[in-house]
């Protein structure tokens, strides 16, 4: 189906207004779930522990969205969409779930970081650096997809988190070879592992969120099956 | 889940679902039970259909819809030939019943009437008691013992889901009725003479909804024995009964298919337009 | 805008209102009056002998019996013989010649016939059948009523009929039943009451016809039942006995004159009775 054209206004003209204030509401959230990320990543570097706390504190703002929207799709369906104002809502519902998810590892990673602030820093932590700038790069691409209604950008997204998936199975490796080698550093190792897969997880997400774009502009066709690249699950202690 | 895009060989397309772990495959593609095959018709000097190739599934139910004065309900006409009764009304092109064009002037209309029912926007039951509203059409065409009349009313009745509410006023007016009761009886009035298709105009239009409910549960009923096809000017009850969908646009087809599809996604702007109301 | 325009408003309604109703009251006053004095003076004579004793010579007492009874043969004979050919043709207008050229031609004739002064109409039948036959005859005189009554069910039975919502004609249609079993079985009944009361209010309008039957049944003094001979009713003997200078012959004029305002005011409240019911058993 090749319809991405901008469509005519709605003859109700209050439907376009909900739709855009929907939109509107989904980047935002988008945004400053992309600022947290952000965020904590700096606030690992810095090893700030009040700077942290700020940012737990401000994941209720995603929260708060959420909601927004839930009850915004819910006025929405009242009015008994079809066709594309049925896959804008479904789309909207689904992305704010994944864009909350988002907002929640974001402030998790900023948590692990006050844990890692206890120990003498480490050099992996360049390396988680790097990992999270793919993932803010990547939600921040994917939010100008759904603004823009660029199913093709949507699709890029989504086999990019290919690397991201690749970054992260090196990180993970180096973190194991750093354990193996310096018992004491297995604690501040560990934390780190698990902010990396959460850093991963919000790649995950990303490509939930592109699917959705996908869906919202061109309905029902699906995307080739993507490729997974972590490979996380097969590493196995040299023996 | 993935669609397929079916050519049948006729320029049209006909959509359907394979089967996958979450949704179970429907039935291959039913049989046409009544085609229209370059279908156009005139209001005197004015076209009102061009070009209309359209195949109406057996036992499915097939919604036409589209804006006022697309031609929806001149095309449903055409299909039993009531339009006959207006001088200055042509149809030309063919349309099959069952494989015979009916619009050859040798097709017998009693025939046709026979085969095929209709129910109409405004209920209009006869000036008679209810029994014989139902009973005049079989009469016409059939001789009936008195113990087999009233099996094939009350038969009649049962279908239109009315036999409960009227079994102890038969012999009422059928004017006493409400009038989502009368269009119940309009439907049984149709269905006594058990055709093989069934055009609804609107048949909801002027009830109220619970009246409506009980029609379109009724419809969904009615369809694991008769072909149906009904014009409804309501997007969301086409979505809700029908299983194909026709939309048409002053006087052409625009677009035809499966209804999941139509109204998720269609292939035409014209037809997302009309649907998402943003054009009338 | 200021309340003072309300206020003008208020009063030129009120002037109008006022207006309408002193109009309405003058008609009223007129048609109270006639009512009042058919009363007054016909009631005085009313009494039994009206219905048993036939039309006396002047200066005798007698009744209006065989007038009553010619009245009530000759409108009856009217109807029969106009009616079922007004339905006909009112059917054929309304079923099969609803916008042809015949049709406009057909309804324009009936429209002249319907506004026809009677007095032609009885003209046309003296020619046509009193001097062919020779003599008055109340046959002549029923035809010419029925010449009356023609018009007007052809019209009435047009509109009843097309009043009869399409949607009624094609249901039965799409039934399968052809046309003339539709039309007799189903639009008949649906344009019953209609039909009925045009046919009701055209034997109102011929009981009181005087001109067509001065020339076609004239007068009897004696009882007659010869449809081949003059025969007596109620409208000539009024015209006669009220023009002559005998007082009782005055007051038996009077008493038709009270029967046949009270029948007719009769058969106007059966068409409204009519009316009322099938309008009621509607949605």
């Amino acid at each position: 189906m090749q319809m991405s054209e901008q469509p005519h206004d709605h003859i109700v003209r209050g439907l376009d207004e909900e739709q855009q204030r929907l939109v509107g509401e989904l980047l935002r959230m988008g945004e400053i779930a992309a600022a947290q990320l952000e965020a904590s990543l700096d606030v690992v570097q810095r090893r700030d522990d009040k700077a942290a706390e700020r940012i737990v504190a401000n994941d209720e703002a995603i929260d708060l969205l959420e909601h927004e929207i839930s009850r915004d799709v819910m006025r929405l369906a009242l009015r008994g969409p079809l066709a594309r104002d049925l896959r804008e809502i479904l789309a909207a519902l689904r992305i704010a779930s994944d864009i909350e998810r988002i907002g929640d590892y974001a402030a998790n990673v900023a948590k692990r970081s006050m844990s890692l602030n206890l120990t003498p820093p480490l050099p992996q932590v360049r390396g988680l650096a790097a990992l999270g700038a793919v993932a803010v790069r990547q939600l921040r691409d994917v939010l100008d997809a759904y603004r823009d209604n660029d199913a093709e950008a949507a699709e890029r997204i989504r086999a990019r988190d290919a690397e991201l998936d690749l970054q992260y199975t090196s990180l993970f490796r180096e973190l194991l070879t750093y354990m193996m080698e310096d018992a004491r550093s297995i604690t501040p190792c560990t934390h780190l592992l698990f902010m990396a897969k959460n850093i991963e997880r919000v790649g995950d997400h990303v490509t939930n969120i592109a699917e959705n774009v996908w869906f919202r502009v061109r309905g029902d066709e699906v995307l080739s099956p993507r490729e997974r690249r972590d490979a996380t699950h097969a590493i196995r202690s040299p023996e | 889940m993935t669609n397929l895009a079916r050519n049948t060989g006729m320029n049209d397309t006909v959509y359907t679902s394979v089967a996958t772990p979450h949704s179970p495959a429907l039935a291959p593609v039913p049989k046409q039970k009544l085609s229209a095959r370059g279908l156009g018709f005139w209001y005197g000097k004015q076209q009102a259909i061009r070009d209309v190739d359209l195949d109406i599934h057996e036992r499915q139910v097939t919604a036409l819809i589209g804006p006022s004065g697309c031609g929806k309900s001149t095309l449903l006409r055409t299909f039993n030939r009531i339009y006959a009764l207006y001088p200055g009304q042509v149809a030309r092109g063919e349309i099959l019943l069952d494989g015979l064009d009916i619009l050859t002037p040798d097709y017998p209309l009693a025939l046709l009437r026979s085969k095929i029912g209709m129910v109409f926007q405004k209920p209009v039951p006869f000036p008679m008691t209810i029994f014989e509203n139902v009973a005049y059409g079989i009469r016409h065409h059939e001789r009936l013992s008195r113990a087999d009349m009233q099996q094939r009313v009350e038969g009649a009745l049962r279908q239109a889901a009315l036999w409960d509410e009227v079994k102890d006023k038969l012999k009422q007016s059928a004017l006493s009725l409400s009038g989502g009761q009368q269009q119940r009886l309009c439907i049984a009035r149709a269905v006594a003479l058990r055709p093989d298709v069934l055009l609804l105009d609107e048949p909801t239009s002027a009830l109220d909804p619970i009246s409506t409910s009980r029609v379109e549960q009724l419809i969904a009923e009615l369809k694991r024995d008769y072909t149906i096809v009904i014009v409804t000017h309501n997007m969301q009850q086409a979505a809700r009964v029908s299983d194909y969908t026709a939309f048409m646009y002053l006087g052409d087809l625009i677009e035809h298919g499966s209804t999941d599809i139509i109204f998720s996604n269609p292939i035409k702007q014209q037809t997302e337009d009309y649907i998402t109301g943003r054009f009338g | 805008m200021s309340a003072w325009h309300y206020t003008l408003r208020d009063a030129k309604n009120a002037l109008a209102h006022g207006f309408a109703l002193l109009a309405t009251a003058f008609g009223l006053f007129w048609l109270a009056w006639i009512l009042w004095t058919t009363l007054h003076n016909g009631l005085a004579a009313i009494h039994p002998a009206l219905f048993t004793q036939m039309t006396p010579p002047p200066g005798a007492a007698g009744g209006l019996r065989n007038a009553l009874f010619g009245s009530v043969l000759m409108s009856l004979l009217g109807v029969l013989l106009g009616a079922p050919i007004g339905i006909l043709a009112g059917t054929f207008l309304a079923e099969y010649a609803r916008s042809s050229w015949l049709g406009g031609v057909v309804r324009f004739v009936n429209d002249i016939l319907l506004s026809a002064p009677s007095i032609v109409l009885g003209l046309f039948v003296y020619t046509l059948v009193v001097a062919r036959m020779g003599h008055f005859s109340a046959l002549a005189g029923a035809i010419s009523l029925a010449f009356i009554v023609l018009p007007v069910v052809v019209r009435t039975t047009d509109e009843m009929l097309r009043l009869v919502p399409a949607q009624m004609r094609e249901a039965a249609l799409s039934l399968g039943v052809p046309q003339w079993k539709v039309t007799a079985q189903v639009l008949y009944r649906a344009a019953l009451p209609g039909i009925v009361t045009g046919i009701l209010l055209a034997l109102a309008r011929i009981s009181g016809e005087t001109a067509p039957l001065l020339f076609t049944a004239l007068n009897n003094q004696y009882w007659s039942t010869d449809l081949l001979a003059p025969m007596a009713n109620v409208p000539v003997v009024i015209f006669q006995y009220a023009m002559s200078p005998y007082d009782d012959w005055h007051s038996l004029a009077w008493a038709g004159a009270f029967v046949l305002t009270l029948f007719v005011l009769l058969v106007g409240l059966a068409a409204r009775a009519i009316v009322a019911r099938h309008r009621i058993s509607h949605d």
